[in-house]
């Protein structure tokens, strides 16, 4: 399974850090972090968006924190990979509990939920790891200028955790934790899109 | 790995240990090297706070904007200079050697992108000195793992602050790699990646007076400065 970061921006981007890596970062390369800036959203911040934006969020926290609760009480990963979902899975049970708070009886309900061999098998369970932790880093960094500014301070405490999961999974599998000089983003429909080719979600 | 991974948590630059000279030396009741301290610490600080003072406004960007990306502009100087700095020493071995050419590459392009959104209102680079700390393996990323921690906390204390979104989009796209690096750094250092589930913002104050412990800042830029790092220790 490929890591999620479709973005339109990330070919130009790849170039620009494939350059930058080359000369040593001594090129004009500004212009191509500029350049490479998602769409912004034509709505203004509102509470409301905040909710919208706040229910994708936890589409995918729900999602993570099953994944590593399940991996946990199945009990077949080993070593590094253990410690891994022991440590990461805690976190993501504490985001789901700040996202479903912030929302209250907005929440949405939990979606039912398949993962196969990838909680099990180490290889199918590294893979599906990387995408959902690059899918999550995508996602909130998407929305941080559509969200209003007291959420987008508390959704900034998670990403860069979710970050850091990403390249430590990256790192165990001996993947480059990071490569790029930005972060990739997706839109609401491309998260919607990378979740659902997850094959994890039930109809 | 690691069933010997330490749960660290609290490591900062405070804890880096240069010379044996940071916050161990602010304690010690000596007098000469408690008042020597404190008295670099302030020259440390002053050169800092010269480094990020407000220059002329771009035309792209409102006045606080530019002030905030030139304080993103200097801490990514820093990071720059350290791994560039440790590259050339050529003191690391393994996984890490690899991964501060990584680094260093993207915090290069982090410094080319903010000088060049900045135009001529970016600050210009400092003189650094980092005391010997890139040529040796446990000091160096005891280290890298306490600018990366920083960095991750001083861009998340200004993000939400950025008027313009096209600069907020770039802050945070580079604030979760920031993360990643900081994830990557501890990984190498055999520490927990991600010690915590929510990561806490730190202000420019709080920032800037760790960056200030560290002596790590020799002269505020005045003139380019650039080519070979110094190397020193």
């Amino acid at each position: 399974m490929a890591p999620v970061n479709a973005n339109s921006a990330h070919a130009s981007r790849e170039q620009f850090v494939k350059r930058a890596l080359m000369t040593g970062g001594a090129v004009a390369a500004g212009g191509a972090v500029l350049g490479a800036l998602p769409k912004l959203a034509s709505s203004a911040p509102s509470p409301a968006q905040d909710v919208k934006i706040l229910n994708l969020v936890l589409l995918l926290e729900y999602i993570e924190s099953a994944f590593y609760a399940e991996a946990r009480a199945r009990g077949a990963l080993r070593g590094e990979l253990r410690e891994y979902v022991q440590v990461v899975g805690a976190h993501e049970q504490q985001h789901l509990s700040a996202v479903r708070g912030a929302l209250g009886n907005k929440a949405r309900a939990k979606p039912r939920l398949r993962f196969g061999n990838a909680t099990t098998d180490p290889d199918a369970f590294v893979a599906a790891a990387i995408n959902l932790e690059d899918t999550s880093v995508a996602a909130y960094n998407g929305q941080a200028t559509n969200l209003t500014k007291p959420t987008l301070a508390v959704a900034a405490k998670i990403v860069s955790v979710e970050a850091r999961h990403a390249a430590w999974i990256r790192a165990i599998a001996g993947r480059p934790p990071a490569a790029d000089a930005t972060d990739p983003s997706l839109t609401q429909a491309q998260v919607q899109a990378a979740l659902r080719k997850t094959g994890f979600l039930r109809a | 790995m690691p069933s010997g991974r330490s749960l660290e948590t609290g490591l900062t630059l405070g804890d880096v240990d240069v010379d044996g000279a940071i916050l161990e030396r602010i304690e010690c009741v000596h007098g000469d090297s408690r008042s020597a301290f404190l008295r670099k610490a302030t020259i440390g600080g002053a050169a800092l706070l010269g480094v990020l003072a407000l220059p002329p406004a771009g035309k792209a960007q409102s006045a606080k904007d530019v002030d905030i990306l030139n304080y993103a502009l200097t801490l990514e100087y820093l990071q720059a200079a350290f791994y560039t700095e440790a590259e050339q020493v050529r003191a690391l071995r393994g996984r890490a050697r690899r991964a501060v050419e990584v680094v260093g590459a993207v915090e290069r392009a982090h410094v080319t992108a903010f000088r060049d959104a900045l135009g001529r209102a970016a600050v210009a680079r400092p003189t650094f000195n980092f005391r010997g700390v890139t040529e040796n393996q446990t000091q160096f990323l005891r280290t890298a793992v306490a600018f990366e921690d920083l960095a991750v906390a001083a861009y998340k204390g200004q993000a939400p602050r950025l008027a313009s979104d096209a600069l907020l989009a770039v802050a945070v796209s580079i604030h979760s790699v920031e993360a990643r690096h900081a994830a990557w750094m501890r990984y190498l250092f055999d520490i927990t990646p991600a010690a915590n589930a929510f990561d806490e913002p730190l202000s420019r104050p709080e920032v800037l007076r760790i960056v200030a412990s560290t002596n790590f800042i020799a002269a505020a830029g005045r003139t380019e400065r650039e080519g070979t790092p110094r190397f020193t220790g």
